[in-house]
């Protein structure tokens, strides 16, 4: 070993210590817990696959796993659909005012998280802001039910959240096409949208599949908000994840859960992959 | 004509979609902010006044105050270990071969994509097997991890556009290895190791779902936050939402300001 090798192992060993300690180590407990049997209000290690089978076999956790794969399959949809413009707009049409328009986009995505669930919560409520709005500008008369009814409190909320998460990729992927190429594409015939679509989309597809990516591993596994603002017929996935850890004090079924969770979503999220490689060749 | 020519040129369609856009992003954080001021109780149109009684109600109110402090304890705690962890992985990341070098960011950044919630209720399951207590040392530890990611990219962004030849010829001059890195490393990477401590702070401040699952009886300010939202009408809410969110976009605008590439 060369002496700056040894230089660069040192600096390297706590991050890479405390990375083993407080992130490997928890996700293999989890793994192992998912194998333990529960007896009497306690979870003991003895070998069993039952977590498993409930969690594969029951009718109600795949109700819960399909609705978690819509609801998240939608949001991060719209998500990239919506960033991809928004990119797209900020880097050629606004060029010269775009790190100051990616820069309050960059700001809104560090904080906020409960606030914002909070603030849904009171914009759709039946005594709400929306509601109150709505009323006394006479459009409708009766004060409508988008809280706990439905999945649009939930996935407008999402959206709003993890909306910069989908904006930072496509924008970062967007940088590497010049202005020029739209310009060139524009004076061969190509319509505005046309540019848009034929030149940058190609060319930033990586990065629009890291945002859908992005944010459908982060919707997929959301808890907070459908307890916050969706109804019992909307819960998801995480809501029952989390119930196993707080009332339902079933660690080991919930961990079963977890791992499952992972291995569809890296199941689903890696075929996408392929399905875009060979596309874009 | 020129003028209504100019007129024309300009892009209303992609400026009001930017404005679309911006608007959805921050009315919902704007709304909380206009109503901690109000001096209804009641959250819904028309508005009645302006008062701060929602403040003075949280700064006398002992369960938010610690909370606070709580808060503030484990955000400062969170920036400083992840500086130094982030700072020093990323010295070592630089020295190493551009193959390895893909390998090691790819598994440092697999917490910033790892659901939080699986994350929370593994670390969860680890306390219990170590024996370790619910507290807010242990929400900490797991704050930590999820900055880290951030606090590593920046700092290897900007040591990727550092001139190690700098080095090299401070060396060649006589300098010791200790005083090369003092005098010139040092002063170059500092305002993105200040600047990616704000953001691990602000990520700290804000975070829920790890305080959820680890802190215990130490609630911090999300979590007093969570419990009162499940109480009917407690407008002290939008009050408590302000102050986080005043924290945190303060620190996440400093910080971006600080490590953005294009400064504005």
């Amino acid at each position: 070993m060369k002496p700056n090798r040894i230089v660069a192992a040192l600096q390297l060993a706590p991050a890479s210590v405390y990375y083993s300690a407080l992130f490997g180590a928890p996700l293999l407990v989890l793994v192992a817990y998912s194998f333990y049997t529960t007896e009497n209000f306690d979870f003991v290690p003895e070998f069993t696959l039952d977590n498993y089978v409930t969690a594969w076999t029951s009718e109600v956790y795949r109700t819960y796993f399909i609705r978690t794969l819509r609801i998240s399959a939608i949001t991060a949809a719209v998500i990239a659909v919506v960033a991809f413009f928004y990119s797209y707009v900020i880097t050629y049409t606004l060029r010269a005012h775009r790190s100051l328009l990616y820069f309050f986009v960059l700001v809104s995505m560090f904080g906020g998280y409960l606030v914002r669930i909070y603030a849904w919560r009171s914009i759709f409520g039946t005594e709400g802001i929306a509601n109150s709005a709505l009323m006394s500008t006479g459009i409708i008369a009766e004060p409508l039910d988008l809280l706990r009814n439905g999945e649009f409190a939930i996935i407008i909320a999402m959206i709003n959240f993890y909306l910069p998460l989908g904006i930072l990729p496509i924008y970062a992927a967007m940088q590497n096409v010049g202005p020029g190429q739209i310009e060139a594409a524009q004076d061969l015939g190509s319509s505005r949208l046309g540019a848009a679509g034929k030149i940058v989309l190609p060319l930033a597809l990586r990065g629009v599949t890291v945002a859908f990516v992005f944010t459908f591993i982060a919707t997929a596994a959301e808890w907070l908000t459908p307890q916050l603002l969706g109804g019992t017929e909307d819960q998801m996935i995480g809501n029952r994840i989390a119930y196993q850890f707080g009332a339902g004090f079933d660690w080991p079924l919930g961990a079963a859960l977890a791992v499952t969770l992972v291995v569809v979503l890296a199941v689903l999220l890696g075929a996408l992959f392929t399905v875009v490689r060979r596309w874009v060749r | 004509m020129r003028r209504l020519a100019r007129w024309r040129r300009v892009p209303w369609p992609s400026i009001l979609y930017v404005g679309a856009v911006l608007l959805f992003l921050f009315a919902p954080l704007a709304i909380v902010v206009l109503f901690s001021f109000h001096s209804s109780p009641r959250m819904a149109f028309p508005f009645q006044g302006f008062s701060l009684r929602w403040y003075e109600e949280i700064f006398t109110d002992v369960e938010v105050v610690r909370a606070m402090g709580r808060s503030a304890i484990a955000a400062v705690t969170t920036g400083l270990v992840t500086a130094i962890l982030g700072t020093l992985a990323g010295l070592g990341i630089v020295g190493l071969s551009s193959r390895t070098k893909g390998a090691v960011m790819f598994f440092a950044m697999i917490p910033m994509s790892f659901p939080a919630l699986l994350f929370a209720i593994g670390l969860a399951v680890y306390y219990r097997e170590l024996g370790v207590g619910f507290s807010l040392g242990a929400t900490i530890a797991g704050q930590i991890i999820q900055s880290l990611p951030f606090v590593l990219l920046v700092i290897s962004a900007t040591l990727d556009r550092f001139r190690f030849s700098l080095i090299e010829a401070a060396r060649d001059l006589g300098a010791g290895a200790f005083h090369a890195f003092r005098t010139i490393t040092l002063p170059i990477i500092l305002p993105a190791v200040l600047g990616s401590m704000l953001l691990a702070m602000a990520l700290s401040a804000d975070e829920f779902i790890v305080a959820f699952f680890t802190a215990g009886q130490d609630k911090t300010l999300p979590l007093i936050m969570y419990g009162r939202i499940n109480i009917k009408l407690d407008p002290s809410i939008n009050a408590i939402g302000t102050v986080l969110l005043v924290v945190t976009s303060a620190l996440a605008f400093i910080s971006a300001r600080r490590t953005s590439k294009e400064s504005l």
